[in-house]
């Protein structure tokens, strides 16, 4: 019984090593690379081989895209979306959560059945639309339709139930504002929620891809996503493939940075209570 | 009406935003969609209405037809692929033969933060037929050079593993926060009745699961209906591993065939509404809803 336990602990182990060098490999391989001079050879085994590290990789890709115009769009794209979206999804979240109104739970339904319906779907009349309005080759464009999104608002939602009723009656019986009570009373209370969904938004939009490829349709204007996909054919026909795995480094390690602080600093860690009931 | 609006004023105004949003970039696109796919049109000229020719189009269209084909592969693997390999995962990290659960969750979950389009890209080299590593490893076992990204027979291949890499983590959470749920007392009870670990997975884990599995399989229906960016970046040949959505968005707006990608956006939708709708009612059946 005993050596059986041992047996199956050892086998634990080695599946879970295996699953962990699954998860990380593709990415250290990635990193390793773009650090190689471009006449290293990158065939094989041979990839995981550095003689000579070099930046050389990088300062070509300043060469063949517009890479602080398209790192100021992501940015810009990232950070705005994120902070509306975390603030208009909070407000319906809070008055779906702590008012009592005709309609709501219907209202509610909706919000969730919503979810089902892929906007991607309705891809050319937006397009169409988008251009009407002049935002084609914005960033608005980008921000703007996603202000207030279903799964934002259902898990906010959940979060601001939990906040106790006695606390917006007390605030209410101050004579506090009814935006006053949501900004003043609610917003400091569910930091924890806020700051797990930022995090979960922040990835989502810097990794957003269909969106920006279709709205942004010049080079200045393209988000770093959409610069470094095409980046295999932005040097004639054979972008070195140092080049390109330095494009998808500057890409992924910010994220995986961000990710790892937020699981450093958050006791439950960055994906603490994304999925409750 | 205004006098409950007035009265409801704060709610109403805070949940509005959303639905303004939805109508204008959500509902008014969709509706639209499926006017337009009996028309054509080429987004600037006139509409022309042609009725259901759109329609009779696909069919005979053999681009639509692999595609179709491509999307559901892509949908039954991925769904196979990532219910496994999250029940796997969650299951190890639930277990209490485990140590460092932090550092192992931390890790599991990486894959989701990394962004498809430049894993697509590193993925893309990795299979890549006499440079890549997946072929020396092969070639190192005794096998033989595959040429993944170069020939229709192997292309799906990669976009299949790129797909599961990166979405197992998301399910791997949520089942893992199921498994969470269910009080330990079951497993206690069944240890003292003399079950085994693989009795107790298949009559309290997996029937305890049930909800969140299917809740599970739904969404990655959705997402795996809707994959663009794997298949985009790891296109094979022509048109050989293209995924519906791709389809649509290369008729729109390579082509311009607006009329008839809107018709591509229908189909997807009726699929999306037929799977879910014989999902609910397989369920009801079972008597779980």
């Amino acid at each position: 019984m005993k050596s059986k336990t041992i047996a199956t602990k050892g086998l634990m182990y080695l599946i879970m090593a295996l699953i962990v060098v699954v998860c990380l490999f593709p990415v250290l391989w990635m990193c390793i690379i773009s650090f190689k001079t471009v006449g290293e050879s990158i065939s094989g085994y041979n990839a995981l081989r550095v003689e000579v590290p070099t930046l050389a990789n990088y300062e070509r890709l300043f060469q063949l895209i517009p890479l602080a115009q398209n790192l100021y769009n992501s940015l810009f794209t990232t950070v705005l979306g994120t902070i509306t979206t975390l603030f208009f999804c909070a407000l319906a979240g809070f008055a779906f959560a702590k008012y009592r109104f005709p309609a709501r739970n219907a209202l509610f339904l909706f919000v969730i059945a919503t979810m089902m319906i892929t906007p991607e779907v309705g891809s050319i009349p937006l397009f169409i639309i988008m251009r009407k309005i002049g935002m084609i080759n914005s960033l608005w464009s980008l921000i703007i339709p996603r202000i207030a999104t279903a799964v934002g608002i259902f898990y906010m939602r959940q979060y601001i139930m939990e906040v106790p009723d006695e606390i917006v009656e007390a605030a209410r019986i101050d004579g506090c504002h009814e935006f006053g009570i949501f900004w003043r009373v609610v917003m400091p209370i569910i930091k924890p929620a806020l700051a797990s969904w930022a995090s979960l938004t922040v990835i989502a939009r810097w990794n957003d891809f269909f969106w920006p490829l279709l709205f942004l349709r010049k080079s200045s204007m393209y988000t770093l996503m959409v610069s470094v996909s095409m980046l295999p054919t932005s040097d004639g026909l054979s972008t070195p493939w140092q080049v390109v795995l330095a494009g998808t480094t500057l890409v992924i390690v910010p994220s995986i940075i961000l990710y790892l602080i937020m699981q450093l600093f958050q006791k439950e860690g960055l994906t603490a209570g994304a999925v409750k009931g | 009406m205004v006098k409950t609006l007035k009265k409801y004023k704060w709610p109403y105004l805070f949940i509005c935003p959303y639905f303004i949003l939805f109508l204008c970039f959500q509902l008014v696109p969709t509706v639209w969609t499926g006017v337009i796919s009996f028309a054509e049109w080429d987004g600037l000229r006139q509409l022309k209405w042609v009725g259901l020719s759109n329609y009779a189009m696909m069919l005979k269209d053999y681009m639509f037809v692999d595609a179709l084909r491509n999307t559901a592969l892509y949908w039954v693997a991925t769904a196979v692929g990532v219910l496994l390999c999250s029940m796997l995962i969650a299951n190890m990290l639930h277990s209490k033969k485990l140590g460092a659960k932090r550092f192992f969750k931390t890790v599991t979950f990486l894959p989701y933060v990394c962004a498809s389009v430049a894993m697509g890209l590193i993925f893309k080299m990795l299979f890549e037929e006499n440079a890549g590593l997946i072929n020396e490893i092969i070639l190192s076992l005794g096998g033989q050079r595959i040429p993944w990204l170069t020939s229709s027979r192997w292309d799906r291949i990669p976009v299949i593993i790129l797909h599961v890499w990166r979405l197992t983590p998301w399910y791997t959470l949520i089942v893992l926060s199921g498994l969470l749920n269910i009080s330990p007392e079951y497993y206690e009870a069944a240890t003292v009745d003399g079950a085994n670990a693989f009795q107790q997975f298949f009559s309290i884990t997996l029937p305890m699961l049930g909800n969140i599995l299917f809740f599970c399989f739904v969404t990655v229906t959705v997402d795996s209906w809707k994959i663009f960016n794997e298949s985009y970046v790891l296109a094979g040949p022509g048109s050989s591993n293209m995924s519906l959505f791709q389809l649509l968005y290369t008729s729109a707006f390579s082509t311009f065939k607006m009329g008839y990608a809107s018709a591509l956006g229908v189909v997807l939708i009726l699929i999306l509404l037929l799977i879910s709708v014989v999902q609910f009612m397989v369920r009801r059946k079972q008597g779980e809803i």
